[in-house]
């Protein structure tokens, strides 16, 4: 029987926040990270709350009653009633997170309210909170998030981790983690970007991570171009999306592939689309089944600027990171978000990166002329790799000692915002 | 979002999703949670298709001397298991059947009649704690009757000997209900824990007991009292003491209790604690980003008042001076 306050878990990504609660496996709400407020007078930037009246100057009396018991602060939606709400009439949209980072504070603030108060129904006293945030961010951003939950909300204690470190707890529930360390890569990719971030025992290395602009959205881009190439009756961006999840795998060897299709015709395969009205279409999926997830590992099939193959970056950044880590890091790549769920990434990845790591080897075997004892590469696929930083969130938040490592209201009283600045690490059993 | 609402929104989502007429079976086991520490645990113990429901809540020991069983039997019954989850103190179990294994459903067929169900059960803990108010007001209906009978005059402050119900649904905070002839008296001990709080907390009752006065004349009395518990609890034993403990009074008067305004009526009362917690924590939120702003509209005038750059004479060591651009 679990403590009847489970700790809350929340992870605002850029795209897509996922709240829930520990010990549960899966976020029990996934919803954009927007909030849609009331347009003021049209005007396309966000502007100052409105004053009370009582700061204004005392001449302009006139409707002042109704501006004084104003509610419009609660006036907003969040989630997906706020994309509905945008497509509406005076509400416009905002994305408080950008790049994984806070920017608008006063609309972040409101969204937590709402997720707390609407979606979790949790009195946020009662609760301890475990919040994310991204490789790199400033400790100002980390204070500021401590301000709110603290003073706002008056939560009972709160943990922020940093997403890779998640990501890379979430993976000891694979059979192939055999020991639970922090230690490892991990490989984020999302909807916008695809982050390759070296963790050492619990810590980033902030010089070595590096960020490729192909993600989930570039793939479903070339799956629809090639839909739009071959003229068929449906090539919405809907569509390629849904093609993209349900079709979509990884290769071994793209020739061979190629010739496997023409062998076997039955690889090729149709969706039906239901355009609404009634209207039912047949789209044929062909060799973009495998083409898609290919332009992680030959990028050149899709994009003119960005070159550098997936393997590629990730051994540079191992390379990139402290001698005496690198072992540790080619042994534990972990795979976290929705682009690297396809079929076999996980393996074309590790058989890719082997070749380049055992051709390093090999030539300073040469060079050298002495003998190595060659390094391990492993990279690490699990069930729960879509929302893996939240499941791993949930997963350390409902460890008992979970608790011990917060932060809580009367720390923060005492020590001011600055306290958040260092974390303990958890204990790695 | 001005109110809260009075279902559980997960709870409701999962059950909608579970419950479509086309819906494929899976597992669930997932923990919930609510205000007021209250728990439920959805999860799917022996197969796919049986959806176990439990609910725990802190002061279910009171709730059952104030009649929750009857209340749960009339709502639930198809439902109710008699022994709850370990840990938990209602279980409901849904069985959406099973064809191969000849298990027949017992939720109803039609999506209308699913839909209520789901909005019921998503409506569990307001329905539990419902129970002693229910109680109360068919209390209040009899007093008032006999009072009739009586003759009574109305609004006469006379101790009609009915029992005071607390609930203590809280660690420290209980609701109190007091039915008599004429009224019903709903008395929320609140205990603030930080000092903010307690300030906004102050205000915001100062405004509830306001608001009769100048708009709202059909709203129940409100009376707010700081330290020293209203008389109408004053004997219940156990009433803790401090600094910082505060007791709102609602009165309900008749008008409030008519048969029809009678579920809205617990519904709104019940979740007045959340309500005015949430509501604390928006005007801090509002505070905030009017400080924020504040801070920023500073922040202009200080980089306004940064000195120009004033041009400063450069030497060599040797005192000859470098002269630009008088060439």
């Amino acid at each position: 029987m679990a403590s009847f306050t489970p700790a809350v878990v929340m992870d605002n990504g850029t795209g897509y926040t996922k709240l829930g609660f520990a010990g549960n496996d899966a976020p029990s709400f996934i919803f954009p990270t927007a909030i849609a407020t009331r347009n003021t007078s049209g005007s396309g930037k966000p502007s100052a709350p409105s004053k009370p009246s009582f700061l204004t100057s005392s001449g302009s009396s006139g409707g002042n009653l109704s501006q004084k018991r104003g509610t419009e602060d609660l006036d907003f939606f969040i989630g997906d009633e706020a994309i509905t709400a945008a497509n509406g009439p005076n509400y416009g949209l905002n994305y408080p997170v950008r790049h994984g980072q806070v920017e608008n504070w006063d609309h972040m603030e409101r969204f937590w309210e709402n997720s707390i108060f609407k979606y979790l129904r949790c009195e946020p006293e009662d609760h301890h909170f475990l919040m994310t945030e991204p490789p790199l961010n400033p400790p100002e951003n980390r204070e500021n998030t401590a301000e709110i939950m603290f003073e706002s909300f008056n939560c009972a204690g709160l943990y922020i981790a940093v997403q890779a470190v998640l990501a890379l707890a979430a993976s000891w529930t694979s059979s192939k983690a055999v020991d639970k360390t922090l230690t490892g890569t991990v490989i984020d990719s999302g909807d916008g970007v695809t982050h390759i971030i070296p963790v050492a025992e619990g810590y980033v290395i902030g010089s070595a991570i590096k960020n490729i602009p192909i993600a989930g959205r570039d793939i479903t881009y070339f799956i629809q171009n090639i839909l739009r190439d071959r003229n068929e009756p449906d090539s919405s961006l809907r569509t390629a999306e849904m093609i993209k999840e349900q079709f979509c795998y990884v290769s071994p060897d793209i020739v061979k592939e190629f010739n496997r299709f023409d062998r076997e015709p039955e690889r090729f395969q149709k969706y039906l689309v239901d355009q609404g009205f009634g209207r039912r279409v047949s789209v044929d999926v062909g060799y973009e089944r495998f083409l898609a997830p290919e332009i992680f590992f030959n990028p050149e099939i899709a994009s003119s600027d960005f070159l550098t193959p997936l393997p590629e970056v990730v051994d540079t950044v191992v390379q990139a990171c402290p001698i005496d880590v690198r072992r540790g890091l080619y042994k534990n790549i972990v795979l976290s978000g929705g682009s690297t769920m396809f079929r076999d990434f996980g393996r074309r990845l590790q058989r890719d990166i082997r070749t380049l790591a055992d051709a390093r080897i090999h030539r300073s075997e040469v060079l050298s002329g002495t003998k190595s004892a060659g390094v391990e590469v492993q990279v690490i696929s699990h069930k729960k790799q879509r929302n893996a930083v939240w499941f791993g969130g949930s997963l350390l938040s409902s460890t008992p000692e979970f608790k011990s490592y917060c932060y809580t209201k009367q720390d923060y009283d005492e020590m001011g915002p600055g306290i958040v600045r260092n974390f303990s690490l958890f204990n790695v059993p | 979002m001005l109110l809260l609402q009075y279902h559980n929104l997960l709870l409701q989502t999962i059950l909608t999703e579970r419950l479509a007429i086309d819906a494929s079976p899976s597992s669930i086991d997932q923990i919930v949670s609510d205000f007021d520490n209250v728990a439920f645990h959805i999860s799917t113990p022996e197969r796919k298709s049986s959806i176990l429901i439990s609910l725990y809540i802190k002061c279910f020991n009171d709730l059952q001397k104030y009649g929750v069983e009857e209340l749960l039997q009339r709502k639930y019954g198809d439902y109710l298991l008699p022994t709850p989850e370990y840990g938990y103190n209602v279980s409901l179990m849904l069985d959406l059947g099973d064809k191969e294994a000849g298990i027949p459903s017992n939720i109803p067929e039609e999506a209308e009649a699913r839909q209520d169900l789901i909005n019921e059960i998503a409506l569990l803990k307001r329905n539990v704690i419902a129970a002693p108010f229910e109680i109360a007001f068919d209390k209040f209906d009899q007093l008032s009757a006999e009072a009739a009978e009586k003759s009574l005059e109305l609004y006469v402050p006379e101790d009609s000997g009915a029992e005071v119900m607390a609930i203590h649904y809280r660690d420290e905070e209980s609701i109190f209900i007091k039915p008599s002839h004429d009224r019903v008296t709903v008395i929320f001990s609140t205990i603030f824990k930080d000092e903010t709080d307690r300030v906004f907390g102050k205000v915001f009752l100062q405004e509830f007991v306001d608001a009769r006065r100048r708009a709202i004349q059909n709203a129940p009395q409100v009376l707010y009292s700081h330290k020293e518990p209203p008389l109408e609890i004053r004997h219940v034993p156990g009433l803790k003491t401090g600094d910082d403990i505060g007791y709102a009074t609602f009165v309900l008067f008749p008008r409030h209790l008519a048969p029809q305004r009678r579920q809205n009526c617990i519904s709104h009362i019940q979740i007045f604690r959340d309500y005015f917690h949430y509501h604390i924590k928006c005007s801090k939120a509002y505070m905030h980003s009017r400080m924020r702003y504040r801070v920023s509209e500073f922040l202009k005038v200080l980089n306004r008042a940064k000195p120009e750059n004033a041009e400063k004479e450069k030497k060599t060591a040797s005192g000859r001076r470098f002269e630009i651009g008088r060439r």
